[in-house]
Protein backbone atom coordinates (compact mmCIF):
# COMPACT_ATOMS: atom_id res chain seq x y z
CA UNK A 1 0.00 0.00 0.00
CA UNK A 2 1.92 3.39 -1.40
CA UNK A 3 1.65 6.11 1.40
CA UNK A 4 -0.37 9.23 0.29
CA UNK A 5 1.78 11.67 -1.61
CA UNK A 6 1.04 13.66 1.27
CA UNK A 7 3.73 13.80 3.62
CA UNK A 8 2.24 15.00 6.75
CA UNK A 9 -0.40 11.75 6.54
CA UNK A 10 0.71 9.68 9.34
CA UNK A 11 3.84 11.72 10.21
CA UNK A 12 1.98 14.32 12.98
CA UNK A 13 2.84 12.64 16.05
CA UNK A 14 -1.08 13.82 17.39
CA UNK A 15 -2.33 11.54 15.36
CA UNK A 16 -3.59 8.48 17.05
CA UNK A 17 -6.00 7.11 14.43
CA UNK A 18 -4.82 7.48 10.70
CA UNK A 19 -7.43 5.59 8.49
CA UNK A 20 -5.51 5.87 4.48
CA UNK A 21 -7.50 5.21 1.38
CA UNK A 22 -9.84 2.34 3.16
CA UNK A 23 -12.13 0.20 0.50
CA UNK A 24 -14.47 -2.70 1.90
CA UNK A 25 -17.18 -3.99 -0.36
CA UNK A 26 -19.19 -6.77 0.29
CA UNK A 27 -21.12 -8.61 -2.39
CA UNK A 28 -22.84 -6.35 -4.32
CA UNK A 29 -22.36 -3.13 -2.07
CA UNK A 30 -19.28 -0.97 -2.03
CA UNK A 31 -19.52 -0.68 1.74
CA UNK A 32 -16.30 1.99 2.02
CA UNK A 33 -14.54 3.16 -0.84
CA UNK A 34 -11.40 5.00 -0.34
CA UNK A 35 -12.12 6.51 2.95
CA UNK A 36 -9.34 8.71 4.36
CA UNK A 37 -8.89 10.85 7.67
CA UNK A 38 -7.22 10.58 10.98
CA UNK A 39 -8.61 11.28 14.47
CA UNK A 40 -6.08 13.28 16.82
CA UNK A 41 -5.41 11.62 20.41
CA UNK A 42 -7.93 12.62 22.69
CA UNK A 43 -10.08 13.68 20.58
CA UNK A 44 -14.26 12.82 20.51
CA UNK A 45 -15.10 12.15 16.92
CA UNK A 46 -18.42 11.58 15.63
CA UNK A 47 -19.10 10.01 12.40
CA UNK A 48 -22.75 10.01 10.94
CA UNK A 49 -24.25 9.21 7.91
CA UNK A 50 -27.34 7.15 6.82
CA UNK A 51 -28.01 3.08 7.44
CA UNK A 52 -25.56 1.71 4.84
CA UNK A 53 -22.75 4.42 4.75
CA UNK A 54 -20.03 1.85 5.93
CA UNK A 55 -19.67 3.77 9.55
CA UNK A 56 -20.25 0.47 11.53
CA UNK A 57 -17.62 -1.23 8.68
CA UNK A 58 -14.90 1.72 8.95
CA UNK A 59 -15.33 1.06 13.31
CA UNK A 60 -15.19 -2.46 12.92
CA UNK A 61 -12.12 -2.01 10.69
CA UNK A 62 -10.38 0.26 13.15
CA UNK A 63 -10.98 -2.46 16.09
CA UNK A 64 -9.63 -5.21 13.91
CA UNK A 65 -12.81 -7.44 13.68
CA UNK A 66 -13.05 -6.34 9.55
CA UNK A 67 -10.23 -6.81 7.46
CA UNK A 68 -10.21 -4.04 4.44
CA UNK A 69 -10.26 -5.03 0.83
CA UNK A 70 -7.59 -2.47 0.44
CA UNK A 71 -6.13 0.67 2.44
CA UNK A 72 -4.59 1.02 5.56
CA UNK A 73 -5.15 1.41 9.40
CA UNK A 74 -2.94 2.65 11.55
CA UNK A 75 -3.30 3.04 15.34
CA UNK A 76 -0.45 5.13 17.19
CA UNK A 77 1.36 4.74 13.88
CA UNK A 78 1.32 0.43 13.75
CA UNK A 79 -1.14 -1.22 10.83
CA UNK A 80 -3.95 -2.57 12.75
CA UNK A 81 -3.82 -6.54 11.81
CA UNK A 82 -6.58 -7.84 14.78
CA UNK A 83 -8.45 -6.70 17.76
CA UNK A 84 -6.10 -5.53 20.65
CA UNK A 85 -6.41 -4.17 24.36
CA UNK A 86 -5.40 -0.74 23.07
CA UNK A 87 -8.65 -0.04 21.70
CA UNK A 88 -12.01 -0.79 23.06
CA UNK A 89 -15.45 -1.32 21.64
CA UNK A 90 -19.26 -0.68 22.83
CA UNK A 91 -21.57 -2.44 20.58
CA UNK A 92 -24.89 -1.14 19.72
CA UNK A 93 -26.84 -4.38 21.14
CA UNK A 94 -24.39 -4.45 24.03
CA UNK A 95 -22.87 -7.70 23.74
CA UNK A 96 -22.94 -8.79 27.39
CA UNK A 97 -22.19 -12.31 28.50
CA UNK A 98 -25.58 -13.58 29.72
CA UNK A 99 -23.85 -16.32 31.94
CA UNK A 100 -21.55 -13.40 33.68
CA UNK A 101 -22.62 -10.98 36.45
CA UNK A 102 -22.02 -7.07 35.73
CA UNK A 103 -18.89 -7.78 37.78
CA UNK A 104 -18.31 -10.39 36.18
CA UNK A 105 -18.79 -8.88 32.75
CA UNK A 106 -16.79 -5.64 33.67
CA UNK A 107 -13.82 -8.30 34.70
CA UNK A 108 -13.50 -9.94 31.74
CA UNK A 109 -10.98 -7.74 29.94
CA UNK A 110 -8.73 -7.83 32.82
CA UNK A 111 -8.37 -11.57 33.27
CA UNK A 112 -7.16 -11.86 29.63
CA UNK A 113 -4.82 -13.51 29.49
CA UNK A 114 -4.09 -13.26 33.07
CA UNK A 115 -4.70 -10.49 35.57
CA UNK A 116 -2.03 -8.46 35.48
CA UNK A 117 -3.64 -5.29 37.81
CA UNK A 118 -2.08 -4.63 41.50
CA UNK A 119 -5.93 -5.16 42.12
CA UNK A 120 -8.60 -6.54 40.31
CA UNK A 121 -11.17 -6.01 42.12
CA UNK A 122 -10.34 -2.24 43.45
CA UNK A 123 -10.63 -1.36 39.48
CA UNK A 124 -13.98 -3.36 38.95
CA UNK A 125 -15.48 -1.26 42.10
CA UNK A 126 -13.72 1.98 40.57
CA UNK A 127 -15.89 1.30 37.16
CA UNK A 128 -18.74 0.18 38.72
CA UNK A 129 -18.86 3.38 40.69
CA UNK A 130 -17.60 5.43 37.80
CA UNK A 131 -20.47 3.95 35.55
CA UNK A 132 -23.36 4.29 38.25
CA UNK A 133 -23.93 0.98 38.87
CA UNK A 134 -23.30 0.49 42.55
CA UNK A 135 -25.99 -1.80 44.13
CA UNK A 136 -25.72 -3.78 40.92
CA UNK A 137 -22.68 -5.94 41.07
CA UNK A 138 -24.54 -9.02 41.31
CA UNK A 139 -27.29 -8.83 38.67
CA UNK A 140 -27.48 -10.63 35.45
CA UNK A 141 -27.50 -8.50 32.31
CA UNK A 142 -30.86 -10.13 31.97
CA UNK A 143 -32.22 -7.95 35.12
CA UNK A 144 -31.36 -5.01 33.66
CA UNK A 145 -32.86 -2.07 31.54
CA UNK A 146 -31.21 -1.15 28.18
CA UNK A 147 -29.56 2.05 29.64
CA UNK A 148 -27.81 -0.10 32.35
CA UNK A 149 -26.75 -2.64 30.06
CA UNK A 150 -24.82 -0.13 28.20
CA UNK A 151 -23.12 1.10 31.25
CA UNK A 152 -21.90 -2.07 32.19
CA UNK A 153 -21.01 -2.23 28.27
CA UNK A 154 -18.99 0.67 28.98
CA UNK A 155 -17.60 -0.16 31.93
CA UNK A 156 -16.49 -3.48 30.53
CA UNK A 157 -14.71 -1.75 27.47
CA UNK A 158 -12.91 0.72 29.87
CA UNK A 159 -11.52 -1.85 32.29
CA UNK A 160 -8.40 -2.54 30.50
CA UNK A 161 -7.99 0.88 30.01
CA UNK A 162 -7.59 1.37 26.47
CA UNK A 163 -6.15 4.34 24.48
CA UNK A 164 -9.41 4.28 22.12
CA UNK A 165 -12.83 3.81 22.76
CA UNK A 166 -14.87 2.67 19.52
CA UNK A 167 -18.75 3.38 19.87
CA UNK A 168 -21.21 1.75 17.57
CA UNK A 169 -24.27 3.66 18.07
CA UNK A 170 -24.01 2.73 21.61
CA UNK A 171 -27.64 4.83 22.65
CA UNK A 172 -29.34 3.42 19.44
CA UNK A 173 -32.26 1.81 21.98
CA UNK A 174 -32.55 3.63 24.78
CA UNK A 175 -35.06 6.07 25.70
CA UNK A 176 -34.52 9.80 24.97
CA UNK A 177 -33.98 10.69 28.71
CA UNK A 178 -31.92 8.00 29.61
CA UNK A 179 -29.70 9.01 26.44
CA UNK A 180 -29.38 12.58 27.64
CA UNK A 181 -28.17 11.20 31.12
CA UNK A 182 -26.09 9.22 29.33
CA UNK A 183 -24.77 11.05 27.20
CA UNK A 184 -23.63 13.61 29.80
CA UNK A 185 -21.84 10.76 32.04
CA UNK A 186 -20.03 9.65 28.98
CA UNK A 187 -18.65 13.36 28.56
CA UNK A 188 -17.58 13.30 32.25
CA UNK A 189 -16.22 9.74 31.63
CA UNK A 190 -14.30 11.01 28.27
CA UNK A 191 -13.12 14.62 30.34
CA UNK A 192 -11.32 12.30 32.88
CA UNK A 193 -9.66 9.58 30.94
CA UNK A 194 -8.72 11.50 28.25
CA UNK A 195 -9.37 8.85 25.57
CA UNK A 196 -9.56 9.06 21.59
CA UNK A 197 -13.10 8.18 20.94
CA UNK A 198 -14.97 6.98 17.92
CA UNK A 199 -18.37 7.65 17.88
CA UNK A 200 -20.63 6.06 15.62
CA UNK A 201 -24.24 7.27 15.40
CA UNK A 202 -26.94 8.41 12.77
CA UNK A 203 -28.61 11.28 15.38
CA UNK A 204 -26.86 14.21 14.45
CA UNK A 205 -28.65 16.01 17.80
CA UNK A 206 -26.42 13.23 19.22
CA UNK A 207 -23.16 13.70 17.29
CA UNK A 208 -23.12 17.71 17.56
CA UNK A 209 -24.13 17.32 21.41
CA UNK A 210 -20.78 14.88 22.26
CA UNK A 211 -18.55 15.84 18.93
CA UNK A 212 -15.23 17.78 18.95
CA UNK A 213 -15.32 16.72 15.21
CA UNK A 214 -18.31 15.33 12.93
CA UNK A 215 -17.14 13.15 9.98
CA UNK A 216 -20.06 12.90 7.77
CA UNK A 217 -20.26 10.13 5.15
CA UNK A 218 -22.15 9.38 1.99
CA UNK A 219 -23.65 5.85 1.65
CA UNK A 220 -23.55 3.68 -1.62
CA UNK A 221 -20.74 3.95 -1.93
CA UNK A 222 -19.62 4.64 1.62
CA UNK A 223 -17.43 7.91 1.01
CA UNK A 224 -16.32 11.15 3.68
CA UNK A 225 -18.63 13.66 2.62
CA UNK A 226 -17.00 16.77 4.55
CA UNK A 227 -16.08 17.07 8.32
CA UNK A 228 -17.25 19.39 10.93
CA UNK A 229 -15.66 20.87 14.06
CA UNK A 230 -18.02 22.03 17.27
CA UNK A 231 -16.23 23.99 18.85
CA UNK A 232 -19.30 25.07 21.38
CA UNK A 233 -18.52 24.87 25.31
CA UNK A 234 -20.05 21.60 26.91
CA UNK A 235 -22.66 21.39 28.23
CA UNK A 236 -24.01 21.67 24.68
CA UNK A 237 -27.66 23.19 25.24
CA UNK A 238 -29.78 21.45 21.92
CA UNK A 239 -31.92 25.05 22.44
CA UNK A 240 -29.05 27.15 21.57
CA UNK A 241 -28.50 29.03 18.35
CA UNK A 242 -25.43 27.96 17.56
CA UNK A 243 -26.33 24.08 18.07
CA UNK A 244 -29.24 24.40 15.44
CA UNK A 245 -26.87 26.06 13.12
CA UNK A 246 -24.58 23.28 13.40
CA UNK A 247 -27.36 20.46 13.31
CA UNK A 248 -28.84 22.39 9.80
CA UNK A 249 -25.22 22.64 8.84
CA UNK A 250 -24.74 18.95 8.57
CA UNK A 251 -28.29 18.19 7.60
CA UNK A 252 -27.40 19.79 4.88
CA UNK A 253 -24.22 18.16 3.87
CA UNK A 254 -26.00 15.43 4.47
CA UNK A 255 -28.70 16.11 1.43
CA UNK A 256 -31.08 13.53 2.11
CA UNK A 257 -33.61 12.53 4.86
CA UNK A 258 -32.07 11.48 8.09
CA UNK A 259 -33.71 9.93 10.36
CA UNK A 260 -33.10 12.23 13.91
CA UNK A 261 -36.60 11.51 15.03
CA UNK A 262 -35.08 10.09 18.27
CA UNK B 1 -58.58 0.74 54.39
CA UNK B 2 -56.89 -2.26 55.71
CA UNK B 3 -60.04 -4.64 56.22
CA UNK B 4 -60.92 -4.01 52.50
CA UNK B 5 -57.89 -4.88 51.55
CA UNK B 6 -58.14 -8.16 53.34
CA UNK B 7 -61.58 -8.76 52.54
CA UNK B 8 -60.14 -8.64 48.64
CA UNK B 9 -56.75 -10.59 49.50
CA UNK B 10 -58.93 -13.64 51.39
CA UNK B 11 -61.38 -13.37 48.96
CA UNK B 12 -58.49 -13.86 46.18
CA UNK B 13 -57.19 -16.87 48.14
CA UNK B 14 -60.93 -18.70 48.58
CA UNK B 15 -60.93 -17.46 44.80
CA UNK B 16 -57.74 -19.63 43.95
CA UNK B 17 -58.79 -22.43 46.19
CA UNK B 18 -61.65 -22.72 44.74
CA UNK B 19 -60.14 -23.10 41.11
CA UNK B 20 -57.18 -25.52 42.26
CA UNK B 21 -59.79 -27.79 43.97
CA UNK B 22 -62.17 -27.75 40.85
CA UNK B 23 -59.01 -28.43 38.74
CA UNK B 24 -58.32 -32.06 40.86
CA UNK B 25 -61.62 -32.53 41.01
CA UNK B 26 -61.51 -32.79 37.19
CA UNK B 27 -58.33 -34.62 37.14
CA UNK B 28 -59.92 -37.43 39.65
CA UNK B 29 -62.89 -37.26 37.24
CA UNK B 30 -61.24 -38.31 34.24
CA UNK B 31 -58.97 -41.05 35.94
CA UNK B 32 -62.42 -42.34 37.20
CA UNK B 33 -63.61 -42.12 33.87
CA UNK B 34 -60.64 -43.92 32.41
CA UNK B 35 -60.98 -46.84 35.14
CA UNK B 36 -64.34 -47.34 34.07
CA UNK B 37 -63.21 -47.64 30.55
CA UNK B 38 -61.00 -50.22 31.72
CA UNK B 39 -62.86 -52.05 34.04
CA UNK B 40 -65.45 -52.63 31.18
CA UNK B 41 -63.36 -53.01 28.85
CA UNK B 42 -61.74 -56.21 30.48
CA UNK B 43 -64.88 -57.43 31.29
CA UNK B 44 -66.12 -57.63 28.05
CA UNK B 45 -63.30 -59.16 26.10
CA UNK B 46 -63.07 -62.77 25.88
CA UNK B 47 -60.89 -64.54 26.72
CA UNK B 48 -60.22 -62.78 29.37
CA UNK B 49 -56.72 -62.66 29.92
CA UNK B 50 -55.87 -60.50 26.88
CA UNK B 51 -56.90 -57.58 28.85
CA UNK B 52 -56.49 -58.11 32.25
CA UNK B 53 -58.96 -55.77 34.45
CA UNK B 54 -57.81 -52.96 36.97
CA UNK B 55 -57.58 -55.09 40.17
CA UNK B 56 -55.40 -57.52 38.72
CA UNK B 57 -53.17 -55.47 37.78
CA UNK B 58 -53.04 -54.00 41.29
CA UNK B 59 -52.43 -57.80 42.71
CA UNK B 60 -49.51 -58.16 40.21
CA UNK B 61 -48.07 -55.04 41.29
CA UNK B 62 -48.20 -55.90 44.40
CA UNK B 63 -46.82 -59.45 43.48
CA UNK B 64 -43.69 -57.94 42.24
CA UNK B 65 -42.93 -56.23 45.35
CA UNK B 66 -43.76 -59.24 47.38
CA UNK B 67 -41.60 -61.94 45.71
CA UNK B 68 -38.09 -61.10 45.66
CA UNK B 69 -35.25 -62.15 43.00
CA UNK B 70 -31.68 -62.56 42.94
CA UNK B 71 -29.81 -60.58 40.52
CA UNK B 72 -26.19 -60.17 39.51
CA UNK B 73 -24.17 -56.76 39.51
CA UNK B 74 -22.05 -56.66 36.25
CA UNK B 75 -18.95 -55.93 36.73
CA UNK B 76 -18.98 -56.20 40.51
CA UNK B 77 -20.49 -60.00 40.14
CA UNK B 78 -21.70 -60.26 43.02
CA UNK B 79 -25.64 -61.55 43.70
CA UNK B 80 -28.27 -58.71 45.45
CA UNK B 81 -31.23 -60.15 46.74
CA UNK B 82 -34.46 -57.40 46.06
CA UNK B 83 -38.39 -57.39 45.64
CA UNK B 84 -38.53 -58.76 42.19
CA UNK B 85 -39.92 -55.21 40.52
CA UNK B 86 -37.14 -53.41 42.10
CA UNK B 87 -34.48 -56.02 40.55
CA UNK B 88 -35.88 -55.56 37.35
CA UNK B 89 -35.45 -51.74 38.02
CA UNK B 90 -31.67 -51.95 39.20
CA UNK B 91 -31.36 -54.56 36.01
CA UNK B 92 -31.87 -51.90 33.67
CA UNK B 93 -30.24 -49.31 35.37
CA UNK B 94 -27.34 -51.25 35.01
CA UNK B 95 -27.58 -50.64 31.02
CA UNK B 96 -29.49 -47.56 31.12
CA UNK B 97 -27.02 -45.40 32.78
CA UNK B 98 -23.88 -46.00 31.41
CA UNK B 99 -25.64 -46.16 28.19
CA UNK B 100 -27.00 -42.47 28.66
CA UNK B 101 -23.64 -41.36 30.45
CA UNK B 102 -21.24 -42.60 27.68
CA UNK B 103 -23.85 -41.50 25.18
CA UNK B 104 -24.04 -37.86 26.40
CA UNK B 105 -20.57 -37.30 26.59
CA UNK B 106 -19.50 -38.59 23.32
CA UNK B 107 -22.51 -36.88 21.50
CA UNK B 108 -22.19 -33.23 23.32
CA UNK B 109 -18.38 -33.82 22.51
CA UNK B 110 -18.84 -34.78 19.22
CA UNK B 111 -21.43 -31.51 18.70
CA UNK B 112 -18.68 -29.06 20.55
CA UNK B 113 -15.92 -30.21 17.85
CA UNK B 114 -18.09 -29.74 14.85
CA UNK B 115 -20.17 -26.54 15.93
CA UNK B 116 -17.15 -25.32 16.85
CA UNK B 117 -14.35 -26.40 13.42
CA UNK B 118 -15.81 -25.93 10.45
CA UNK B 119 -13.13 -28.35 8.53
CA UNK B 120 -14.13 -30.91 11.18
CA UNK B 121 -18.10 -29.83 10.21
CA UNK B 122 -17.27 -29.94 6.47
CA UNK B 123 -15.83 -33.54 6.77
CA UNK B 124 -18.43 -35.38 8.77
CA UNK B 125 -21.53 -33.41 7.89
CA UNK B 126 -22.60 -36.18 5.70
CA UNK B 127 -21.55 -39.22 7.83
CA UNK B 128 -24.18 -37.44 10.54
CA UNK B 129 -27.08 -36.83 7.47
CA UNK B 130 -26.56 -40.94 6.96
CA UNK B 131 -26.15 -42.05 9.94
CA UNK B 132 -28.71 -39.52 12.49
CA UNK B 133 -32.05 -41.19 10.60
CA UNK B 134 -31.03 -44.63 11.75
CA UNK B 135 -33.19 -45.64 14.52
CA UNK B 136 -31.77 -46.65 17.51
CA UNK B 137 -33.36 -49.66 17.85
CA UNK B 138 -32.96 -50.45 14.47
CA UNK B 139 -29.43 -51.34 15.79
CA UNK B 140 -30.73 -54.11 17.87
CA UNK B 141 -29.16 -56.70 15.26
CA UNK B 142 -26.03 -55.36 15.54
CA UNK B 143 -26.17 -54.96 19.18
CA UNK B 144 -26.61 -58.92 19.32
CA UNK B 145 -24.11 -59.42 17.09
CA UNK B 146 -21.51 -57.04 18.44
CA UNK B 147 -21.78 -57.66 21.87
CA UNK B 148 -24.20 -60.62 22.61
CA UNK B 149 -27.59 -60.45 25.00
CA UNK B 150 -26.25 -58.50 27.50
CA UNK B 151 -26.35 -55.50 29.03
CA UNK B 152 -23.56 -54.02 26.89
CA UNK B 153 -26.13 -54.85 24.08
CA UNK B 154 -28.77 -53.20 25.48
CA UNK B 155 -25.92 -50.17 26.89
CA UNK B 156 -25.37 -50.06 23.32
CA UNK B 157 -28.59 -49.04 21.78
CA UNK B 158 -29.41 -46.59 24.68
CA UNK B 159 -26.24 -44.99 24.15
CA UNK B 160 -26.76 -44.35 20.48
CA UNK B 161 -29.89 -42.94 21.12
CA UNK B 162 -28.60 -40.74 23.78
CA UNK B 163 -25.71 -39.33 21.72
CA UNK B 164 -27.60 -38.16 18.52
CA UNK B 165 -30.01 -35.99 20.73
CA UNK B 166 -26.98 -34.63 22.66
CA UNK B 167 -24.79 -34.23 19.65
CA UNK B 168 -27.61 -31.70 18.38
CA UNK B 169 -27.98 -30.04 21.44
CA UNK B 170 -24.16 -28.56 21.82
CA UNK B 171 -23.60 -28.65 18.20
CA UNK B 172 -26.97 -26.21 17.81
CA UNK B 173 -26.00 -24.74 20.79
CA UNK B 174 -21.66 -23.90 19.60
CA UNK B 175 -23.15 -23.15 16.28
CA UNK B 176 -25.87 -20.20 17.39
CA UNK B 177 -23.16 -18.57 19.66
CA UNK B 178 -23.67 -14.92 18.62
CA UNK B 179 -21.02 -13.00 16.93
CA UNK B 180 -21.11 -10.05 18.89
CA UNK B 181 -19.89 -11.87 21.69
CA UNK B 182 -17.10 -13.31 20.18
CA UNK B 183 -16.49 -9.74 18.83
CA UNK B 184 -16.62 -8.09 22.21
CA UNK B 185 -14.72 -11.10 23.52
CA UNK B 186 -11.57 -10.25 20.77
CA UNK B 187 -11.62 -6.95 21.72
CA UNK B 188 -11.24 -8.10 25.60
CA UNK B 189 -8.05 -9.93 24.81
CA UNK B 190 -9.32 -12.81 23.70
CA UNK B 191 -6.63 -13.92 20.74
CA UNK B 192 -6.43 -18.13 20.77
CA UNK B 193 -9.50 -20.24 20.11
CA UNK B 194 -9.27 -22.50 22.09
CA UNK B 195 -9.96 -19.91 24.97
CA UNK B 196 -12.64 -18.65 22.98
CA UNK B 197 -14.67 -21.78 22.72
CA UNK B 198 -13.83 -22.14 26.97
CA UNK B 199 -14.85 -18.66 27.64
CA UNK B 200 -17.39 -17.78 25.43
CA UNK B 201 -18.75 -20.37 22.82
CA UNK B 202 -19.29 -23.01 26.28
CA UNK B 203 -21.06 -21.17 28.42
CA UNK B 204 -23.30 -19.52 25.73
CA UNK B 205 -24.13 -23.19 24.47
CA UNK B 206 -24.44 -24.65 27.97
CA UNK B 207 -28.16 -23.89 28.37
CA UNK B 208 -28.98 -25.95 25.02
CA UNK B 209 -27.07 -28.64 25.98
CA UNK B 210 -28.58 -29.47 29.17
CA UNK B 211 -31.46 -29.33 27.19
CA UNK B 212 -30.31 -31.98 25.19
CA UNK B 213 -29.68 -33.80 27.92
CA UNK B 214 -32.56 -33.44 29.68
CA UNK B 215 -34.26 -34.23 26.28
CA UNK B 216 -32.04 -37.78 26.32
CA UNK B 217 -32.97 -39.27 30.28
CA UNK B 218 -36.65 -39.37 28.51
CA UNK B 219 -36.30 -40.43 25.38
CA UNK B 220 -33.72 -43.45 26.33
CA UNK B 221 -36.27 -44.49 29.12
CA UNK B 222 -38.53 -45.14 26.16
CA UNK B 223 -35.68 -46.60 24.06
CA UNK B 224 -34.63 -48.60 26.66
CA UNK B 225 -37.25 -50.75 27.23
CA UNK B 226 -37.77 -51.33 23.45
CA UNK B 227 -33.72 -52.76 23.68
CA UNK B 228 -34.64 -55.72 26.53
CA UNK B 229 -37.52 -56.72 24.48
CA UNK B 230 -34.83 -58.74 22.87
CA UNK B 231 -34.07 -60.60 26.25
CA UNK B 232 -31.48 -58.37 28.29
CA UNK B 233 -33.43 -58.76 31.40
CA UNK B 234 -34.95 -55.56 32.96
CA UNK B 235 -38.36 -54.09 32.91
CA UNK B 236 -38.71 -53.79 29.32
CA UNK B 237 -37.57 -58.11 29.64
CA UNK B 238 -40.57 -58.60 32.48
CA UNK B 239 -43.62 -57.36 30.25
CA UNK B 240 -42.02 -59.13 27.44
CA UNK B 241 -42.14 -62.79 29.72
CA UNK B 242 -45.72 -62.89 29.94
CA UNK B 243 -45.89 -63.20 26.00
CA UNK B 244 -44.27 -66.82 26.12
CA UNK B 245 -45.47 -68.22 28.98
CA UNK B 246 -48.83 -67.10 28.35
CA UNK B 247 -49.27 -65.55 31.62
CA UNK B 248 -50.42 -62.38 30.61
CA UNK B 249 -51.53 -60.66 34.38
CA UNK B 250 -48.29 -59.38 35.56
CA UNK B 251 -47.75 -58.06 31.95
CA UNK B 252 -49.93 -54.85 32.65
CA UNK B 253 -48.01 -51.77 31.57
CA UNK B 254 -48.19 -50.55 35.53
CA UNK B 255 -45.72 -52.98 36.28
CA UNK B 256 -43.50 -52.90 33.41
Amino acid sequence: MALSSDSSVGRDAREKITIQNVSRSYESTQALDDVSFSVPEGEFCCVVGPSGCGKTTLLRAIAGLDDPDGGSILVGGDPVTGPGLDRGMVFQEYALFPWRTVRGNIRFGLDRPACDCPDCEGRVRELIDLVGLDGFEDAYPKELSGGMKQRVGIARALAPDPEIILMDEPFGSVDARTRDRLHAELLDIWTQTGQTVVFVTHDIDEAVTLADRVVVMDADPGTVQSTFSIDLERPRERTSRDFVDHVARIRDALGSPVDTSH
Amino acid sequence: MSTQTDTSSNALTAETFEGNLQRYLRGLGGLVVFLLVWWVGAMTTQPSYLVPGPLESVYAFIELFATSTTIVAPVLGSSLVLPTGLAHLAQTLFHYVPGLLLGAGCGIGLGLAMGWNGVLDDWLRPLVRVLRPIPPLAWIVFAIVWFGIHHTGAAFIVFVGAFWINFYGAYGGVEGVSTDLTDAASTLGVERDLSMLKLVALPSAAPQVLTGFRTSIGRCWMIVVGAELFGVPGVGTRSSTPRTTSRWRPASPICS
